[in-house]
């Protein structure tokens, strides 16, 4: 999907259509400065994938559980990797924001914000929650607010000046500031073969040694087995509550489905063809295997909390496949380190 | 997920289409572009009638004179008092005290401003409820 777009300095600015706000972003700055890196490999290279159950954290009564690794992570990575630098600056004064903002979109550059996305007005009622964590590129000021570039919208929308002042200096979890970040410096031609490595081993570190129990494969085994109990803990009706916040971490928030198991299988493959290497090929197909249960588990989750009446062989189900994803994800998470070992840059 | 596969359920993006990756004939990862999937109906619905429930009887507590409009706006927004006392300015002991409406119905207009402000509301709107549900959140 592209449409034909430009800068406050004129220059053409083409817009694509991504599944993640982040990844989103940071791939339409560095394809802005001409480098041709797709929103897979920055994922790949970000160490984007993840899991967490954080029982202690609850967001409107369900706890967090993330597919992902923190905001701002996959950003700060990707770009560090990749060797570009960056301009990132928070303000306490709304107006003074809002000036900066305007100050760089005059020297033509195309501008990263994080947003509230309730008050983007531009999306669908139902996507609108208070969520602080929303990234999109400014192009350039038009009358009455700014030309924006969300990347999970497959065009670029206008944005009120007012609705975009609310979203950047929004209160509560995880707070903007107002944060925005532009290029400083990027690499005309970067390598792609060495960050790759970097991110694939750091990546299997998180999934497979962080020694707490609510991270990587054991955070997933941990909530699989809360999944299971949950009816009987709960009752069926928070069971149901939970099982949906979960399926909506993993469907809902722009992952590309199943959790960002394909997207990351689409950097496997794009690596696979980097280094000509079958083993990474492989290890992508078995991705897409492990996304498959992702989805089918959700499909389970769907049909539980659709029936409204007692059906523990059904929690039972749900939890066994969340243990299947686990399984074969420490598996593939195990050889893929092997074979990063291997790769050479 | 292959191509075929990309769910294309409801329309409840409004029109707007979301990124998937999936599989084309060739084996090779692409996007295509979703228009939902009943799953997410399913999940998010739940979490959206959740909150039309709490607003909608918020709305008649407002009625019944138990609750101040303010409470009923701050859900509107879908914030917490936390979240309104922040970016009001105001304490939140003191915004959880204003839900009274007899608290409520004596405060500055000053006050009022702020939480107008807040909400992206005019003082007139703050003081008021609709007469009848709402479902679209502006």
């Amino acid at each position: 999907m592209m449409d034909q777009e430009f800068t406050s300095g004129g220059k053409p600015f083409i817009h694509y259509h991504y599944a993640h706000c982040e990844t989103g972003v940071t791939a339409t700055l560095f394809r802005d400065q001409g480098v041709d890196i797709s929103e897979p490999m920055i994922f790949g290279i970000g160490s984007g994938i993840f899991f967490g159950h954080l029982p202690f954290i609850k967001m409107a009564g369900v706890t967090i559980s993330t597919y992902r690794t923190q905001p701002g992570a996959i950003f700060r990575k990707a770009s560090k990797r990749l060797g570009g630098k960056f301009i990132t600056q928070k303000y306490r004064n709304p107006q003074k924001g809002m000036d900066e903002l305007r100050r760089v979109l005059q020297t033509g550059q195309i501008v990263g914000l994080t947003t509230n996305i309730y008050w983007l007005s531009y999306f669908p009622n139902r996507f609108r929650f208070q969520f602080n964590g929303h990234n999109i590129v400014v192009l350039r000021e038009i009358e009455q607010g700014f030309r924006v570039s969300d990347p999970v919208l497959d065009h670029p929308v206008d944005c009120l000046t007012e609705d975009l002042e609310r979203a950047r200096f929004a209160k509560g979890p995880l707070e903007p500031h107002g944060l925005m970040y532009y290029p400083k410096f990027i690499p005309p031609d970067p390598d792609l073969k060495a960050p790759c490595i970097q991110g694939i081993k750091d990546t299997c570190r998180m999934m497979l040694k962080i020694p707490l129990p609510v991270f990587g494969i054991r955070g997933i085994r941990l909530l699989a087995k809360k999944v299971i109990k949950s009816a009987d803990v709960y009752g069926f009706p928070e069971a149901c509550r939970q099982l949906a916040g979960l399926v909506r971490m993993q469907e809902e928030v722009g992952t590309g489905g199943a959790g960002f198991r394909y997207l990351y299988a689409a950097f496997l493959q794009e690596a696979a063809e980097l280094f000509g290497s079958g083993e990474l090929a492989d290890l992508s197909r078995e991705m897409t295997g492990i996304g498959d249960v992702w989805r089918e588990f959700a499909v389970v989750s769907a049909r539980i909390i659709k029936q409204r009446k007692s059906a523990e062989a059904t929690f039972a189900k749900a939890g066994g496949l969340m243990l299947v994803c686990a399984g074969r994800e420490e598996q593939l998470f195990q050889n893929l380190y092997k074979v990063a070992g291997k790769l050479r840059a | 997920m292959k191509i075929q596969e990309v769910p294309q359920d409801i329309t409840y993006y409004e029109g707007q289409k979301r990124a998937c990756y999936a599989i084309n004939n060739e084996g090779k990862y692409v996007v295509v572009p979703s228009s939902g999937w009943s799953v997410e109906d399913v999940v998010n619905g739940l979490a959206v009638d959740e909150m039309a429930t709490a607003l909608e009887e918020t709305r008649k507590a407002v009625f019944s004179g138990l609750k101040s409009p303010l409470c009923y706006h701050m859900q509107r927004r879908q914030m917490t008092p936390g979240i309104l006392a922040q970016t009001a300015g105001i304490a939140t002991f003191r915004v959880k005290r204003h839900f009274r409406p007899a608290i409520f119905a004596e405060l500055k207009p000053s006050v009022l401003e702020r939480y107008a402000r807040a909400l992206a509301l005019t003082v007139e709107e703050l003081k008021t409820v609709p007469q009848t549900p709402e479902r679209e959140s502006k």
